[in-house]
């Protein structure tokens, strides 16, 4: 571990015992123990919600971009300089409403960044409306009559997709910590939902005691279809077992080097403005 | 001299390289050509016209009258009354090329020469050949010594992104800013820069801000309702002070309006669009010379100050061919500076997000400040063009393409033509002049004269109706009625 300490020093303003501080922390303690970790090798865009706030305090280059937009920010970010490894931040509002669009795409053009969705169930920066992962029968002031969308699975939309790295982890600092690092081995999009109670609006008190490692379960994360399997056993609705872990990684060829000129900047460890005209 | 020349067919027969290869071969000839083409929104079988109006002297708009009517489809040999009609429906575009050359008393062997660079050339030689053979009308027309080159608004948009040192180009299919697209891509090898699709306007604005933050210089291209997606993105790049180039291409709107027409409708959100207030630069180029010029400066303002600078073009600029001798004079700008922090809220010098008043203040005051040296910075450049009688009192108002119709339709006529390149930040030349003014006429092809209202916000001079030339039927301006209309006013 390095002597360097990546907090901006901002005082927090997330409310005391949110579980961002959990994910915060295993981010950060993940980065410092990576090979020969350098700050300028690295870049990170986030979104709007209580996640975004992570952009605020952890001292690393890159934008607090616009709601929904995180990915084809970071896809930007990526082609703007291939040498830089782009994590990304998303709140489950940010990833899966607003941002759908750019979710399935990104998943389909294996770009070689790590995307991370802090999934509370809940639009908690707004105060407490539902979102397209919350369970039925919730209820805010907005839905008095409850939530009756049945809600969306993310790891069977991912997987079907084509996402080449697929992960869900509860929000504890040893499984983040572990999760990205596994994330950032992996050549390709990898997608990290990290499921996270909301202490303020969707406590969801049983969630981690539901939760059982994959990897001690036997799981082949191999296997594409025993990943669909294991991806159907937890709905988001109901609380039932919950696999946590990586269910799917398989590498296929990355977006940066179907093009000449990506793998040109990458092999040549430059930037566009090193090209000569 | 002016001749017209109007080329009928159904799109798949090839009105469009019919009408580049006669325009080619004129330009070489030394003479000056304009080629603008209407057409559906349909792959095959729509209905294709394509205008070319040659003359000795420059020429940058069409008329209304025709000289020579070639027919690729006899179901429309009826549209228009011609002396000289070319019409065998049983022949290729290329058999009409050659009947046009052997007309105009043009050797065949530069024909041959501009067939090598199309598909086909053994067939095409063959029935151009025929064509040739079989002509028996003269209007011959000498070579003059002219030294003429010929592209569309789009190549030139895109050559003068390349000549910036545009690194990455990002856009979403749609007409008409789509040349531009094709174009880039077309040269990203050799250029080695990169051109990209992605699966919507709000993707392709956003990875340009990314792409821009971490170190390429960004460009996009989209047309109306693309830009309208990208709006709330545009107010990104101004908070976080990202510089990015933006093509906008109109098109009649609203909505999907008229997908293969030409309009000037899209100024207001040009001008407007995006939430907040903040820094934006909008340029209007008015042939293909200013489209490479406005484009250059496009990125150095972009890049000096770090905001979204906007290129406003439209169809008919995009898809007509010009000619011209002139070079364009480029402007330098700067390569993007390196990664740090950027945010989309109001933010600290370490680029964190604040709230705090004094804070908040400053960075509006800083930003106000910004839009004053943007504003003092732009006299640098020609934000105005002054065309026509230059002592006159009367003034005609115009901006981006309408300009050819405007100069070929204003010769003789007792007016001086301004034209504004920039309309934000706008020019205070501008303001001088108009006020000085007996007469204001505005010429645009809208319905509400965008332009009148911004020079009524900004200077108060409010154009009288009566004196407002509109155009909104999804087509350009012809120079001849423009000239009637011209006239009637200044009466």
């Amino acid at each position: 571990m390095t002597s360097l300490n990546l907090s901006t020093g901002l005082k927090s303003t997330w409310c005391p015992g949110c579980f961002n501080f959990q994910i915060l922390t295993g981010i950060k303690k993940s980065l410092l123990n990576q090979p020969d970790f350098r700050k300028e090798d690295y870049a990170i865009a986030a979104g709007i919600g209580c996640h975004g706030k992570i952009f605020d305090y952890l001292d690393l280059n890159g934008i607090n971009a616009l709601h929904g937009r995180v990915l084809p920010t970071m896809l930007g970010m990526k082609i703007g300089n291939p040498n830089l490894n782009i994590i990304g931040f998303s709140g489950d509002g940010d990833a899966y409403a607003e941002g759908m669009e750019h979710l399935i795409h990104a998943a389909r053009y294996n770009s070689d960044i790590k995307y991370v969705v802090h999934n509370n169930q809940v639009f908690a920066l707004t105060v407490g409306q539902p979102t397209p992962t919350t369970e039925i029968g919730y209820k805010d002031k907005t839905t008095p009559l409850g939530e009756n969308i049945y809600p969306l699975n993310p790891i069977k939309l991912m997987l079907s997709a084509g996402a080449s790295f697929v992960a869900r982890v509860f929000a504890d600092i040893n499984q983040i910590e572990w999760v990205l690092s596994e994330a950032l081995k992996h050549k390709g999009f990898a997608f990290v939902e990290i499921l996270q109670p909301c202490i303020i609006f969707h406590p969801a008190k049983e969630l981690k005691e539901k939760t059982y490692s994959l990897e001690q379960a036997g799981h082949d994360k191999t296997s594409f279809s025993d990943a669909m399997k294991k991806a159907e056993e937890f709905d988001y609705n109901m609380m039932m077992k919950i696999p946590i872990g990586i269910f799917y990684q398989k590498e296929r060829e990355i977006f940066e080097d179907k093009f000449e000129q990506l793998r040109n900047l990458k092999d040549k460890k430059i930037s566009w403005r090193d090209i000569k005209r | 001299m002016k001749i017209n020349i109007l080329i009928a067919g159904h799109a798949g027969q090839g009105p469009n390289a019919l009408s580049k290869v006669v325009g080619s071969m004129l330009v070489k000839w030394g003479y000056y050509v304009f080629i603008s083409r209407e057409y559906g929104s349909v792959i095959r079988g729509g209905q294709n016209f394509n205008t070319i109006t040659i003359s000795d002297e420059p020429v940058m708009s069409n008329e209304s009258k025709t000289d020579i009517f070639v027919v690729l489809e006899s179901e429309f040999k009826d549209i228009k009354k011609c002396g000289i009609v070319l019409i065998d429906e049983k022949k290729s575009n290329m058999y009409f090329a050659g009947r046009i050359i052997k007309l105009f008393g043009i050797d065949f062997s530069i024909l041959e020469e501009e067939l090598k660079n199309i598909k086909n050339l053994e067939e095409n030689i063959i029935s151009a050949k025929k064509g040739y053979d079989e002509e028996k009308i003269r209007i011959p027309l000498k070579k003059l010594k002219n030294n003429l080159s010929a592209m569309d608004g789009s190549t030139a948009i895109a050559k003068g992104a390349i000549k910036s040192g545009v690194d990455v180009y990002f856009a979403y299919p749609m007409t008409p800013s789509t040349g531009v697209l094709g174009e880039l891509a077309q040269r990203q090898t050799e250029n080695n820069h990169l051109v990209l699709e992605l699966e919507g306007e709000i993707a392709v604005i956003n990875a340009a801000i990314g792409s821009a933050i971490t170190g390429a210089k960004s460009m996009v291209g989209t047309s109306g309702g693309g830009f309208d997606l990208m709006t709330e993105s545009l107010s990104l790049a101004g908070q976080a002070e990202v510089p990015v180039v933006i093509y906008l291409a109109q098109r009649p709107g609203p909505a999907t309006g008229i997908a293969t027409g030409t309009g000037q409708a899209d100024l207001n959100i040009a001008l407007n669009a995006g939430h907040g207030e903040f820094s934006r630069l909008v340029v209007a180029p008015g042939d293909t010379t200013e489209c490479q010029e406005l484009t250059s400066q496009a990125f150095y303002f972009s890049q000096k100050y770090k905001i979204p600078a906007i290129i406003i073009s439209d169809k008919h600029l995009a898809e007509s061919i010009y000619s011209f001798s002139e070079k364009p004079i480029m402007t330098k700008s700067q390569k993007p500076t390196n990664i740090g922090r950027y945010n989309s809220y109001e933010h600290d010098e370490s680029g964190a997000a604040t709230e705090d008043v004094e804070l908040i203040v400053k960075n509006v005051q800083e930003r106000l400040k910004k839009h004053a040296a943007i504003g003092k910075d732009s006299l640098n450049f020609e934000t105005v063009k002054v065309y026509g009688d230059k002592k006159s009192k009367n003034i005609v108002l115009f901006w981006g393409s309408t300009k050819g119709a405007v100069i070929d339709a204003s010769k003789n006529i007792n007016a001086k033509l301004l034209q504004p390149l920039y309309l934000e930040p706008f020019p205070k030349s501008l303001s001088n002049k108009i006020k000085k003014a007996k007469k204001v006429i505005i010429v645009e092809n809208n319905s509400t004269s965008q332009l009148s209202e911004l020079i009524a916000k900004k200077t108060g001079f409010i154009v009288s109706d009566k004196n407002k030339i509109l155009k909104y039927d999804g087509r350009p301006f012809y120079s001849d009625e423009l000239q009637a209309e011209l006239r009637k006013r200044l009466k």
